[in-house]
């Protein structure tokens, strides 16, 4: 079962076309990769999902209900971290999800013992000065917090880990992992390293269109590799083979990328043992959603 | 109805931790204390200058202070510090939508509606807890120094500059609907006052155009009576909740 469903979904800001026709699905309890270069229309979609913004045609079904325009029904099924939160700088952390817990309609005992969960999870629980003060770094985890405050089935994540340092991704990505089991995870981003550390699905969003969509292991396999990089001892054995094979490159490091069918790799493998070439290493290029989402959007 | 009085209390409880609570309260405090003490130096003003006219050869008389010369002041400073109030409450939304953090709200299922209701009431309180602390402190002193008794018609005018008030707030409200910027909802605002002050000058219109509310003159000199403005208060008070209320369905369809 899906989680989210989006048909053919439209929206032009003024004569630009952002999204002509997109068509997603989310599976139920997957964390999902949501794909696309700056300005492909990431935020619109979101935004889109959570009725901030109007589509100009399309539907789309959080749960099997439609989600319409100005209309919160669907909210509170849903939790939502925008790319860059902000939040009332003159509350505290605790004020704020305490605020937010009693907008949201939560039952009051069920909020103060939540927020304690939450801030505990985040690392906030020791900080009582008020958000003004917060780092890019904290808003953010306080930007998890509240969108998990009222459990929500789907989370929905603008690009969480884009504006931060090394550690400060890891560990929004290690929170997010943690939620695997209670919650659907929708994040957007353009880092793909990340979504190969902790997505189960993902699509590529390209054109206004989603380009590609699939689990992860699916992607990564799709491009059947048959390309190994091959380095010689001496330098002149390079040329050699080069002359020899013509789907050979070069690289800049002064080793080769062969690119051809199992059985001309096999050939190239008899002509090596064949001149006894010296050789320092030969190894598969494991395929990347790097090299995916390359080949699709260009 | 408790996520509306939630989002209310918020409101209060912003306008209470950053400080604009005690900027207003200041603000209604010095303005109803300035009325009456003016009216109390005036004559030692009066003193030094006429000292310097006479002998310029003009002879001014002494000026009689009573309970009328504060409550002229009242209405004279009372539209400063109406602008001023407008001045500080003029972003209540459009700050909330240049930050994002009405958006954040949005998303938590909060209905629009509901936003614009709490911050009318909000703002609408503030103004009028303001107002009737200013009042009472001229009152008290003038009590106390005068006798508020010879006033004609004095909590009527009092409360025709609070309806014009709400109006004004109503306006604030109207444009913060749809305009991006506080300049701008200002600016806006202030172009429907000088509309209402223009559409003022046809007579026939006269007896109803709200600013009708703030030409209390003729009242307080009792040369006109609360009838007189009946037309006036009818209008201002269905503009302003037409105002208010068309400002839902506008926010309703706003893009975020
Ligand atoms: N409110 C808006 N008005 C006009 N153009 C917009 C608006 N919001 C987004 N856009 C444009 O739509 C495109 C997609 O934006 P966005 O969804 O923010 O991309 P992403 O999040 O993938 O980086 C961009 O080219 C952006 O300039
Ligand atoms: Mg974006």
């Amino acid at each position: 079962m899906n989680m989210l469903t989006i048909k053919n979904l439209k929206k032009s800001f003024g004569s630009k076309e952002v999204l002509c026709g997109l068509n997603l699905s989310i599976p139920k309890n997957s964390i999902f990769g949501f794909v696309g270069k700056n300005g492909a229309g990431k935020t619109t979609t979101m935004k889109i999902i959570l009725g901030l913004i109007k589509a100009d045609s399309g539907t789309l079904y959080v749960m099997d209900k439609e989600v319409v325009f100005g209309q919160p029904n669907i909210n509170r099924y849903i939790g939502y971290l925008p790319d860059v939160p902000e939040f009332y700088p003159y509350m505290t952390a605790k004020e704020y999800l305490k605020f937010c817990g009693e907008i949201s309609g939560m039952d009051k005992k069920d909020v103060s013992a939540r927020s304690n969960e939450l801030l505990e999870l985040v690392g906030l629980a020791n900080e009582h000065s008020r958000i003004k003060g917060f780092s890019r770094g904290m808003k953010q985890r306080l930007g998890i917090a509240q969108a998990l405050l009222n459990r929500p089935k789907l989370l929905i994540c603008d690009e969480p880990t884009s504006a931060l340092d090394p550690i400060g991704r890891k560990e929004i990505l290690d929170i997010l992992v943690t939620l695997k089991k209670q919650t659907t995870v929708l994040f957007s981003t353009h880092i793909l390293s990340d979504v190969e550390r902790i997505c189960t699905d993902v699509a590529f969003l390209n054109n206004g269109k989603i380009a590609i969509q699939g689990t992860v292991t699916e992607l990564q396999n799709k491009r059947d590799s048959n390309e190994f990089i091959i380095e010689t001892e001496r330098k002149e054995d390079l040329n050699n083979l080069i002359g020899a094979f013509n789907n050979l490159n070069l690289t800049d490091k002064n080793s080769l990328i062969f690119n051809g069918t199992e059985h001309e790799f096999f050939s190239f493998i008899n002509y090596i043992a064949d001149k006894k070439i010296s050789v320092q290493k030969i190894e598969r290029i494991e395929p990347t959603l790097e090299s995916l989402f390359i080949e699709v959007t260009t | 109805m408790k996520t509306l009085f939630a989002f209310t209390k918020k409101e209060f409880f912003e306008v209470r931790r950053t400080g604009k609570l005690l900027i207003i309260m200041l603000l209604f405090l010095i303005f109803g204390i300035m009325n009456p003490a003016t009216a109390k130096i005036m004559p030692v003003i009066m003193d030094m200058l006429a000292e310097s006219m006479t002998e310029s050869g003009v002879v001014i008389k002494d000026i009689e202070v009573n309970a009328m010369t504060s409550w002229a002041q009242f209405f004279k400073n009372i539209s400063t510090i109406l602008i001023i109030f407008i001045l500080l409450f003029s972003d209540v939304f459009t700050k909330e939508y240049k930050t994002g953090t009405l958006q954040l709200v949005l998303t938590k299922g909060l209905a629009r509606h509901k936003v614009v209701i709490a911050k009318t009431l909000s703002i609408l309180s503030f103004w009028t807890i303001g107002y009737i602390f200013s009042f009472s402190v001229t009152y008290g002193y003038n009590e106390y120094f005068w006798d508020n008794s010879i006033m004609n018609n004095l909590f009527s005018s009092v409360v025709l500059w609070w309806l014009f008030g709400v109006c004004v707030i109503s306006l604030i409200i109207f444009f913060s609907s749809f305009l991006q910027n506080n300049i701008a909802v200002l600016l806006s605002t202030g172009g429907v006052i000088i509309l209402m002050y223009l559409l003022n000058v046809i007579s026939k219109l006269k007896p109803y155009i709200p600013v009708k509310l703030i030409n209390i003159n003729p009242l307080l000199a009792s040369t006109e009576e609360i009838d007189a403005y009946t037309k006036a208060i009818i209008v201002t008070i269905i503009f302003s909740i037409v105002c208010i209320a068309s400002s839902i369905p506008i926010l309703n369809k706003r893009q975020f």
